[in-house]
């Protein structure tokens, strides 16, 4: 598999940047094939109907999915916990803990260390509501890393 | 509620040094604050009577914050919420002002006052959780 090609400018901050919302679902797949990533979104998208999805690779084997419905915190955490009994998956179930903790989801957009900031690797059906305000906001955030980054 | 954006990873920062002192009293100051414990308890006090009132002095350890300092390396993290001038210079100035601790503070609040949410210090690469 090629190496993950993400922002091009050189980050040189060593602080980490992301996009944190209660109201998009958001899921975070750490050591997950990308297989399985598809299988696990598309399912949670049929069982909440969440309309649509996009798929983002943060490093190998690392993938980040955000939801197109709007949902409430209580139904956000429903589907993340949903999803990581049903997949097995112990990174998930500790995430889910992290999020709970500071009620709000967040996904990394900066990039951190060697991996490169998350790119759009796949999509499925609409991407009209939360998935378009998520790509403004991280667009917003990658304008300021490119500013950042110059400085 | 608004989007967010976070500011989060590991920092390096100064803070004072912490230090054990001893510290000397005498027995009659110490009998007095053991008496005022027992008062705040509703205890009945018993003063100390004739020679036992000025008696021996006695050392107890205390802590002292001194005015040296020393680096440590803490973890924290910013959530900003606002409009995209103040999040862009909210998160420039996040780079000079570490938080303490879980911070979630509007951009344009934590322009006006940045060090009353943040120390000054300077980002570390560490294996952090999102």
């Amino acid at each position: 598999m090629s190496k993950a090609n993400g922002l091009n400018e050189k980050w040189n901050h060593n602080s980490i940047i992301g996009f944190t919302d209660t109201e998009t679902a958001m899921l975070d797949f750490d050591n997950t094939p990308f297989r399985d990533v598809k299988y696990w979104t598309l399912r949670a998208m049929k069982w909440f109907k969440l309309e649509g999805f996009i798929i983002l690779k943060s490093s190998e084997n690392n993938y980040h999915a955000v939801f197109n419905r709007k949902v409430s915190w209580s139904e956000n955490m429903r589907i993340v916990a949903w999803a990581s009994l049903l997949s097995h998956n112990k990174k998930l179930l500790e995430w889910l803990q992290m999020q709970c903790i500071k009620e709000g989801s967040t996904l990394r957009v900066s990039p951190k260390g060697d991996k490169p900031s998350p790119r759009i690797v796949f999509r499925h059906g609409k991407q009209d509501r939360q998935v378009k305000e998520f790509l403004s906001c991280r667009d917003r955030i990658k304008r300021i890393i490119k500013k950042l980054a110059g400085c | 509620m608004a989007k967010k954006i976070a500011v989060y990873g590991s920092y390096e920062t100064k803070v004072p040094v912490k230090q054990r002192y001893w510290k000397t009293v005498t027995r009659r100051y110490w009998k007095t604050r053991k008496a005022y414990s027992y008062m705040k308890k509703g205890k009945l006090i018993k003063v100390p009577q004739g020679k036992q009132r000025y008696s021996k002095k006695i050392r107890q350890r205390v802590w002292k914050t001194t005015k040296r300092m020393k680096k440590a390396v803490m973890s924290g993290r910013y959530e900003f919420h606002g409009k995209g001038r103040d999040l862009y210079k909210a998160v420039v100035k996040a780079h000079q002002y570490m938080p303490k601790g879980f911070i979630d503070v509007s951009a344009e609040k934590f322009l006006e006052q940045p060090e009353a949410y943040g120390v000054e210090g300077e980002w570390i690469e560490r294996e952090v959780e999102s």
